[in-house]
């Protein structure tokens, strides 16, 4: 691929990159600027008043409640970064090498699913999982177990929702960088010897890494922010960091608070993405030498 | 010998089968939606006992979800428009080009991606509200949108760049070696060429404003969308209404997925024929 230096004087780079870089600052990053300002702030009668005070972080960092949450909400995207990599590389890795021929179609199922409305698509995991739903009739007649299984409003439930709505991005990643992959190197591997299973954990597995680190930091970041399906699957039981801002939000009409906890929540994940950079970095320049 | 077939053989059914399972696992929750939308009883319990139009009728004897329906189409529509033309322009200069500042472009232009929705729109909201304050306006329709260009223009920048990434700057060359003007060049070269990409990009960001709930949540003040409408009817309790709703609301993406894929094809078959 050639590419063109240009100049800030060209107006064809203007014209390409200031809309979307004015649109970005204004609505983007203007507004976290604004999230870290409104959190040295203070409320007063559920109204904003502009006193810069440490007091909202002082009771973030003082309440073992919002770090309790925070420590659930971090586990939970945890877990599922764990089973969406487990479901997700073993189908990519169908779709790489076994599944060529229907590639088109398959990638159009996935994404019509994807795309499809996120309430109605958890509206449909309640009648699937609740007592008398689609699970529990399944179950049941396939002889397996008797009572009725309680999934519907348990960690469980909100789990199942979780990695349904975001097991699709590793699943893209994993597959782009298994498709990349140069069929020679395997090969090559075979002629020196090596069985089927060395040369998937030598040669496959190592040149997999980048979509698979790609695919487990954006599962991870995301399901920071779940919301619905705590709150509509898990039955809000145990509720998750999206629930507290939520709450101090439109609850509490305590903005400062919101803004503190999105901030935390921020920062967590920005120091998982930079922690993977890191982590991704190192590994490419050790592959290099 | 043949047991090393036969274990190659054990190895592809294992994988297909997972890819399988998966697109079962995708589907799980649609189909038991369509099902669901056909029954006759009011309460939801599986399986269902009979086969009626009811929950339709009854959708439409109280259509008071048409206006969340119009909102959420007049969203979807200018969403698309802005985070098409804002991604394709960005995507070029992405790929295409060097320049000053490039990197710090492509980090604000790219982050969204990496931000839950929830907080991306809790962000956005407390901005505007200050801004609302200062300015005299409240959250609305407007907000919603311009949190949904946010959202979905990194997408469509994604989309659109990998077009550009395979794009063969030789014709171009070729044109205007043959004394094309710069926009000659954009019109009858870049463009098209790019054109299979940017329609895929267009039909992600109309479905993926379509369907989004939480940017609009928090933005939309008093105004309703559709995720918005449903979600705050099952919050309510589950009525038979919503599995009737929810599956017209898949014909349209349906539609709009399969034709986008055709015109996508059309337009590959197109550019083979005129590079050949």
């Amino acid at each position: 691929m050639r590419t063109d230096s240009k100049s800030w004087r060209d107006p064809v780079l203007v014209a390409t990159v200031a809309p979307l870089a004015i649109v970005m600052l204004l609505f983007f990053v203007i507004p976290l600027v604004m999230t870290a300002v409104l959190s040295f702030q203070t409320t007063q009668f559920y109204r904003l008043s502009w006193t810069w005070d440490l007091k909202i972080w002082t009771e973030v960092f003082s309440k073992p409640h919002y770090w309790t949450i925070m420590a659930r909400t971090v586990a939970m995207a945890l877990v599922c970064v764990v089973i969406c990599v487990l479901i997700a590389f073993p189908a990519a890795y169908a779709l790489a090498t076994r599944l060529r021929a229907y590639n088109a179609q398959i990638q159009i199922l996935i994404i019509f699913a994807f795309l499809t409305d996120a309430v109605l698509k958890t509206f449909g995991w309640i009648l699937v999982l609740d007592k008398s739903g689609v699970a529990n009739w399944l179950l049941a007649h396939l002889g397996l177990g008797p009572e009725a299984l309680n999934l519907l409003f348990t960690p469980t439930g909100t789990m199942i929702g979780m990695v349904y709505g975001l097991v699709v991005y590793p699943l893209f990643t994993i597959y782009l960088s298994l498709a990349r992959i140069d069929r020679d190197l395997v090969l090559a591997a075979y002629d020196s010897g090596a069985s089927r299973l060395r040369a998937f954990f030598e040669v496959t597995l190592p040149l997999s890494r980048p979509g698979l680190y790609c695919g487990a930091v954006l599962v991870f970041v995301l399901s920071l922010g779940a919301f619905l399906e705590p709150k509509v699957l898990g039955g809000g039981t145990a509720p998750l960091a999206s629930e507290l801002i939520r709450q101090s939000f439109e609850t509490r009409v305590n903005w400062p608070l919101g803004a503190a906890l999105t901030l935390v929540l921020i920062v967590i994940g920005a120091l998982s993405l930079a922690l993977s950079a890191a982590v991704l970095l190192r590994g490419s320049r050790r592959a290099a030498r | 010998m043949i047991s090393e077939r036969l274990k190659d053989r054990f190895v592809d059914i294992l994988l297909v089968g997972a890819m399988a399972l998966l697109i079962l696992f995708f589907y799980v929750p649609i189909v038991t939606l369509v099902v669901f939308s056909f029954t006759d009883s009011r309460v939801l319990t599986f399986p269902i006992e009979g086969f009626s139009l009811e929950w339709y009728g009854e959708l439409f004897r109280k259509p008071d979800f048409l206006p969340a329906v119009a909102n959420s189409a007049i969203v979807a529509a200018i969403s698309m428009v802005f985070a098409t033309v804002l991604g394709s322009a960005g995507a070029v200069a992405w790929i295409r080009y060097r320049f000053r500042l490039q990197n710090a472009f492509r980090a604000i232009s790219f982050l969204p991606l990496l931000f839950p929705q929830l907080l991306l729109g809790v962000v956005m909201l407390l901005w505007f509200s200050v801004l609302g304050n200062w300015l005299g306006f409240s959250t609305g329709l407007a907000t919603v949108i311009i949190g949904h260009v946010v959202y979905i223009t990194p997408f469509a920048l994604v989309i659109v760049a990998v077009q550009v990434y395979g794009f063969d700057e030789t014709l171009e060359d070729a044109a205007r070696d043959a004394g094309a003007s710069g926009w000659e060049v954009f019109r009858e070269i870049t463009f098209p060429l790019l054109w299979p990409g940017i329609l895929s990009a267009a039909t992600f960001a109309f479905l993926l404003s379509w369907g989004n709930f939480y940017v609009s949540y928090s933005l939309a003040g008093t105004a309703r969308t559709l995720p918005i409408f449903v979600y705050s009817g099952i919050a309510v309790g589950s009525s038979p209404i919503y599995p009737a709703l929810a599956t017209l609301n898949f014909i349209p993406a349906l539609v709009l997925v399969f034709l986008a894929d055709f015109l996508r094809r059309r337009a590959l078959k197109r550019q083979k024929l005129a590079t050949a």
